[in-house]
């Protein structure tokens, strides 16, 4: 066989000096720059590309764009394999590989297209009335099965590659769609000096005219294209983006665009992305992507070989392949003879036009005639058929006889549905225009308008005409002085009359209305029968149009056939809407650099080198990277390191980073005032260099979050959060101040990220610190006692913050340096540590600390606790008002019966308690009525050699003594505990005050 | 969205953060009624159309506003700082 | 309001080495595509840089006070005020930072503000790049939901946003030889991730990083 033996020997807009080989299962073929994997498919004379979702039926290329049902393919090999490709927009280049999909064992020879022959079974409602019972089937025996027989192609198994981004743009005037209308618009906005951004999906621009041979001032249409592109591409502040889908029309002038920008080569060049997803933010936006040609449903209209009658122009004019060489077209427009006009310009046999109307334009007549080609007036083609590739086509006449014709390919026309998918994506219904028999756009959202095809107006003179004005009226709204007007272009005569027909009963065989779906037009009729007969439950009980094509060369033939069924018309029968996106979009391009450690921004404290070079395990808080524990060598388990990190604090000293707490800096006349009303208990009589302990709820009375904060003047404070709720609790501060009580002088700022702060815990604490602080500074305990706060300095002046605060239970200080000193605060704590065996401790040794000292976190502020629940009632002031302070005494919250915090220890002391475990009476089935609470935190304490935990108990401080079950289902964890006092170890708190 | 910050300009809404409907007053804890408080806490209107409801812009300027937006078609009418300025205060 | 760095290195303990919210993150020299670099980032260090906040009102005994000492416009809108070795961004309704070029004096001008405004260090708190090159632009695309474009974000404008979820402050300064030249402020915390984002989005471009002296103080 001859290479590519459907090309034509001239023509076309491919580069025939660039030959580019590739793969079809496995076969290797040869292409040509400019062609598309469906163009170089058919010039090589494979029609066969694809099976069928459902039935497993053979399918060819039905068009040659964005809204191709059939030719769904896997794109690419190994980790970049992507599936459900379509072949017409695949842009080919040297090296491609492609599988067809939904075949097993193979594409010509298919095992699973007996589901064809068994097609009663699987008509619409099939998935609803089939697999309903018993329920335990479905995952085990139905689904498999299903995700089997009926798939879309394989995702692949790795991680992709590649990268993606996501990017942003502003213009004046976004133009969707690279047309005669689309570049006409782009021009006039252009040249009044507005910002312009026009995108087409296609990788060449001119939308229609690279399918037809037209003119325009009495020139080929090709002319008017590459001097609008010049002066387009002169222009600085318009930019051309080929290769860019408008996927999605958001509220406010914003535009989802993707941006293929390398999936024409193999792989992406280094540095350079796959995809780019735009945000495009646009003033005013033209929609001109054009149009989208109808199917007509008849028997066997799914067979390869048969395709839209303007793909095949697209085909024989742009791509130089003849489709087929005996050709039969099937056409209710005059739009459809020109191709057979084209097809027998280009050497192909013209056997047979077929045209449902009886009076045809004398024109057309007598070009047929000259053509060769036997007209078929008042007729229909009723069957096509031919298994893998058509051979032959049923010819009805108005008398129903009938007649058979051998052809290769059968063009079919049913005119254009303005593609006006974008219109709709703000829930905008289209409304039917019985001029041209089809939905153009209706209300518009706000800023877009439609020119030429998409808005219905078909000819390339009202595309020219549209897209002139209306990109001026863009610019004018933009602000910017109209030039000149454009004078009207003169085109070539077309012809548009149309009488559509929706579907030709009585063939033999399947009758497609969605292809992608497999849905026929039996299945609409069942539906109708079945009570489904409004659209949307049409669409959603036979799955029509709910495909990854959504429909687009579906939805009209369906609702057409549901207005027959129902004897109403069209517009009565009512349209579905379109949702973004207009075409796939791959997850990754949503993405862009968001994946993997970039999913989302980490933070590192300024102690974070250091605790890397102590050889830090690290955990994730929120978005900070915490040192977990400092593993020593030849300790092999965390429990090891926690419990020697434990044991170093309690009896010598430790040191900690605690620089991830929230630090906000309030100052102002009212700043004692805003505490008050935030914090639960008292704060006017705090004095200037004091810390106090603080509770925060939310207005329902819940606990928000806790920390000290301290009084640094009479009208300036520090208050710390949680690292977890720093940003909540600005937020929060920033409404009370801002929303509930605007007159008070607070001025708050985050500090957060300007102080490094390190706890040093542990009876040695004090010794250890005055290593390191400048001398003249007293913390002696007289002089620095427990709460002091007071800026001081270290290292022979640097600015310090000294606060003597505690979570161990230890005597222990917090330092705060300058984020630019924290790591050398670190090393100086260490240096001044070492002959006090200091060590460095995480988040997990400081967790077991607190809840040894019966400490709430971030476990018991869960949101779903009261001050009462955690033992903290009492710091609640009665003689102010407080947020959450009216909410908190609603009687559920205040009953004794609500669980409280308390402790518990295993009544076998070697035994392991588990957070989550539910708090059962011994002797009793564990159910939820028997449920009295569950262990928000435990932890193992190297001190009293023991696992100990908090929880929340009904009754719980009353209870000491009593044992009860902890319940743990999910571990099957089911032990005894004695609930005790939450303080396990110094009860009277006489170590903090040494 | 685009949300027209009276401080920052038109902001994408991902800089911002919804709480809902500005129209509830606080009422003062020290005399309210559990039911007043209960109100002002939980009960909220959901008009299909109109609604003045409280955005932060947290990445941006910080600052709480009142922005009145058609629920139906998201057009924004208004977007006003929640903290009343005085005259010749600082923007 | 006192500040480490008036502190000469001589009156500080051996081993109190600053270490730049870039250490170890930053590399001199240049990455991505071959060829002139389309893109310039340089490392900005030592900044002094402080909040200002005023009380309800106070905006305009601020603004005279920066007039008279500094030279410096009060923005009352999201713009920045330069003049040599220092600067005046607005940071929200009565809200702006205030920079200086270094920390030598820089306690000094804060003191002379107290009383005006509430004032907060944030020296050691943010990092901050200047960006330029043919190809900024397209780089901050990949990220900035800001319009940088030159009618829409003129010399001197500002922004508070967030870019790949990490709050940005930035700014215009004065056009440099490359053109447009931005100042991007970002948390300290942050620095690392906001590099991670710059870098990929920049590479495309081919990108010089610069590092002052100053700024390759410390371990990393």
């Amino acid at each position: 066989m001859s290479s590519q033996p459907f090309r034509l020997s001239a023509g076309g807009l491919i580069d025939r000096t660039q030959a580019q080989s590739f793969r079809f299962d496995g076969k290797r073929y040869e292409g040509y720059a400019g062609d598309t994997l469906a163009s170089a498919l058919l010039a090589n004379g494979v029609r066969l590309v694809g099976r069928s979702f459902k039935y497993h039926r053979p399918r060819g290329i039905l068009s040659a764009g964005a809204e191709e049902p059939n030719a769904l393919v896997e794109l690419r090999a190994g980790a970049r394999r992507e599936p459900n490709t379509r072949a017409t927009v695949a842009e080919l280049y040297h090296g491609l590989e492609a599988r067809s999909q939904n075949r097993w064992p193979s594409l010509a020879f298919d095992l699973l297209s007996v589901n064809s022959l068994f097609g009663a079974g699987l008509v619409a409602g099939f998935y609803y009335k089939t697999f309903m019972w018993p329920a335990a089937f479905w995952e085990k025996l139905y689904e498999p099965l299903i995700r089997r027989a009926a798939g879309l192609g394989r995702a692949a198994p790795h991680e992709d590659p590649d990268h993606y981004e996501k990017a942003f743009a502003f213009c004046d005037v976004l133009v969707i769609g690279g047309g005669p209308a689309g570049l006409a618009a782009a021009l006039a906005a252009g040249r009044s000096g507005a910002r312009v951004i026009l995108c087409d999906e296609d990788f060449r621009l001119g939308g229609a005219l690279l399918a037809e041979k037209r003119e325009i001032d009495g020139r080929p249409a090709a002319e008017w294209l590459a001097a609008t592109l010049a002066e387009l591409a002169s222009l600085p502040d318009v930019t051309i983006m080929p290769r860019s889908t408008v996927y999605g029309v958001y509220d406010h002038g914003i535009y989802g665009v993707v941006e293929r920008v390398n999936d024409h080569l193999p792989v992406p060049p280094v540095h350079q992305p796959r995809q780019r997803a735009w945000r495009i933010n646009a003033k005013r936006a033209i929609l001109a992507a054009g149009a989208i040609e109808r199917p007509i449903v008849f028997a066997g209209n799914d067979t390869p070989g048969v395709m839209l009658a303007g793909a095949v122009r697209a085909y024989v004019n742009r791509y130089a392949v003849l489709p087929g060489r005996e050709a039969v077209v099937f056409t209710s427009s005059d739009d459809g003879w020109a191709t057979m006009r084209d097809l027998a310009a280009a050497g192909a046999k013209v056997a047979a036009i077929v045209d449902p109307r009886v009076e045809i334009d004398a024109g057309l007549m007598a070009l047929a005639s000259r053509i060769g080609a036997q007209v078929f007036a008042g007729s229909v083609v009723s069957s096509a058929s031919g298994g893998r590739a058509l051979d032959r086509v049923t010819i009805r006449d108005a008398s129903g006889r009938e007649q058979s014709i051998a052809c290769d390919l059968l063009a079919v026309s049913n005119g254009w549905n303005p593609t006006l998918h974008l219109t709709s994506h703000q829930n905008s219904r289209p409304v039917w225009d019985e001029a041209i028999h089809a939905f153009v756009p209706g209300q518009m959202p706000a800023g877009l308008s439609v020119a030429g095809s998409a808005a219905g107006r078909f000819s390339l003179a009202q595309a020219l005409a549209d897209g002139a004005r209306q990109g001026t009226e863009a610019a004018i709204d933009c602000g910017f002085a109209a030039k000149a007007e454009l004078p009207p272009r003169k085109t070539d005569p077309e012809g548009i009359a149309l009488s559509p027909v929706w579907r030709v009963k009585g063939g033999k065989g399947k009758a497609f209305v969605d292809f992608q779906n497999d849905v026929t037009d039996k299945d609409v009729e069942l539906a109708a029968r079945e009570g489904f007969k409004p659209v949307e439950h049409l669409k959603r009980y036979t799955t029509l149009g709910m495909a990854t094509d959504q429909g687009k060369t579906s939805n009209i033939a369906g609702l057409a056939i549901m207005a027959e069924l129902t004897a109403k018309t069209i517009p009565e029968t009512g349209t579905t809407i379109f949702r973004p996106p207009y075409t796939p979009v791959a997850i990754g391009a949503l993405g862009g650099h968001h994946r993997g450690r970039d999913f989302r921004p980490t933070r590192l404290a300024p102690t974070h080198q250091w605790s890397q070079d102590q050889g830090a395990v690290f955990v994730e808080s929120g978005a900070w990277m915490r040192a977990q524990y400092y593993p020593k060598a030849g300790e092999t388990d965390w429990l090891t390191t926690v419990n020697r990190e434990v044991l170093a604090v309690r009896n010598g000293v430790g040191l900690c980073d605690v620089s991830t707490l929230g630090k906000i800096d309030i100052q102002g006349a009212d700043a004692a005032e805003i505490l008050e009303r935030v914090y639960i208990n008292g704060w006017k009589a705090l004095p200037v260099g004091k810390a106090r302990y603080g509770l925060m709820l939310r207005e329902d009375g819940f606990v928000m979050d806790d920390g000290t904060t301290s009084r640094l003047g009479e009208t300036h404070f520090l208050m710390t959060t949680t690292t977890a709720n720093a940003g909540k609790v600005m937020q929060h501060l920033e409404f009370c101040h801002q929303v509930l009580w605007p007159s008070l002088d607070i001025r708050m700022v985050s500090v957060s990220e300007q102080w490094a702060q390190a706890a040093i815990a542990g009876p040695k604490a004090r010794a250890v610190l005055q290593g390191v602080i400048d001398p003249q500074h007293d913390i002696s305990n007289e002089a620095f006692p427990y709460l002091a706060a007071r800026e001081i300095t270290v290292g022979g002046g640097i600015p310090a913050r000294l606060f003597r605060i505690s979570f161990s239970g230890e005597l222990a200080y917090e330092l705060a340096v300058p984020a630019d000193y924290g790591d050398a605060m670190m090393r100086a704590l260490m240096a001044a540590g070492e002959p006090h065996g200091i060590c460095a401790y995480g988040t997990e040794a400081l967790g077991v600390m607190r809840i040894e000292k019966g400490h709430v976190a971030g476990n018991e502020l869960s949101g779903q606790t009261t001050a009462r629940d955690l033992g903290l009632g009492k710091m609640m002031s009665s003689k102010k008002d407080f947020i959450g302070r009216v909410m908190a005494k609603r009687e559920a919250l205040v009953e004794a019966e609500r669980p409280s915090l308390i402790g518990f220890k295993a009544v076998d002391p070697s035994q392991r308690l588990r957070a989550g475990a539910h708090f059962i009476a011994i002797g009793k089935p564990a159910t939820m009525e028997n449920d009295e609470g569950y262990m928000t935190s435990v932890a193992y304490s190297p001190n009293l050699k023991h696992w100990m935990g908090l929880g929340l108990l009904k009754n719980g401080a009353s209870r000491i003594g009593e044992r009860i079950r902890a319940v743990d289902p999910v571990r099957n964890g089911d032990i005894e505990v004695e609930i005790c006092s939450p303080v396990f170890v110094d009860p009277e708190g006489t170590r903090l005050h040494v | 969205m685009r949300i027209p910050c009276p401080h920052c300009g038109a902001r994408d809404a991902q800089e911002f953060t919804y709480l809902g409907d500005a129209n509830p007053k606080r009422p003062d804890g020290m005399e309210a009624t559990e039911a007043a408080m209960f109100d002002y806490v939980y009960q909220r209107d959901n008009p299909a159309g109109r609604f003045r409801e409280l955005w932060y812009h947290g990445a941006g300027c910080h600052a709480w506003l009142v922005v009145t937006r058609d629920t139906k078609t998201h057009a924004i009418e208004a977007a006003e700082p929640a903290k009343p300025t005085k005259a010749g205060a600082a923007a | 309001m006192s500040d480490a760095a008036t502190k000469s290195d001589a009156a500080m303990k051996p081993g109190w080495t600053p270490r730049s919210a870039w250490a170890g993150i930053l590399s001199e020299g240049s990455f991505g595509a071959k060829g002139p670099a389309g893109v310039t980032a340089t490392a900005r260090e030592g900044l002094g840089i402080a909040s200002l906040i005023v009380a309800e009102g106070g905006d305009a005994a601020l603004a005279k006070a920066m007039k008279a000492r500094f030279g410096l416009a009060l923005p009352s809108t999201p713009q920045a005020a330069i003049s040599a070795g220092r600067a005046l961004v607005w940071a929200g309704p009565g809200q702006w930072l205030f920079i200086a070029g270094d920390r030598g004096g820089f306690a000094d001008d804060l003191q002379a503000l107290s009383g005006l405004a509430a004032i907060a260090d944030q020296s050691d708190g943010r990092a901050v790049l200047t960006l330029s090159g043919d190809k900024i632009r397209a780089a901050l695309a990949k990220g900035c939901m800001i319009d940088l474009h030159p009618s829409a974000f003129s010399v001197g404008s500002s922004a508070l946003t967030s870019i790949a979820h990490i709050g940005v402050h930035l700014w215009r300064a004065e056009d440099g030889p490359n053109g447009a030249v931005f100042e991007f402020m970002v948390a300290r915390s942050m620095a690392g991730s906001f590099w991670s984002w710059f870098s990929a989005s920049a590479a495309e471009f081919g990108c010089q990083v610069t590092i002052p002296r100053a700024c390759r103080v410390g371990r990393g």
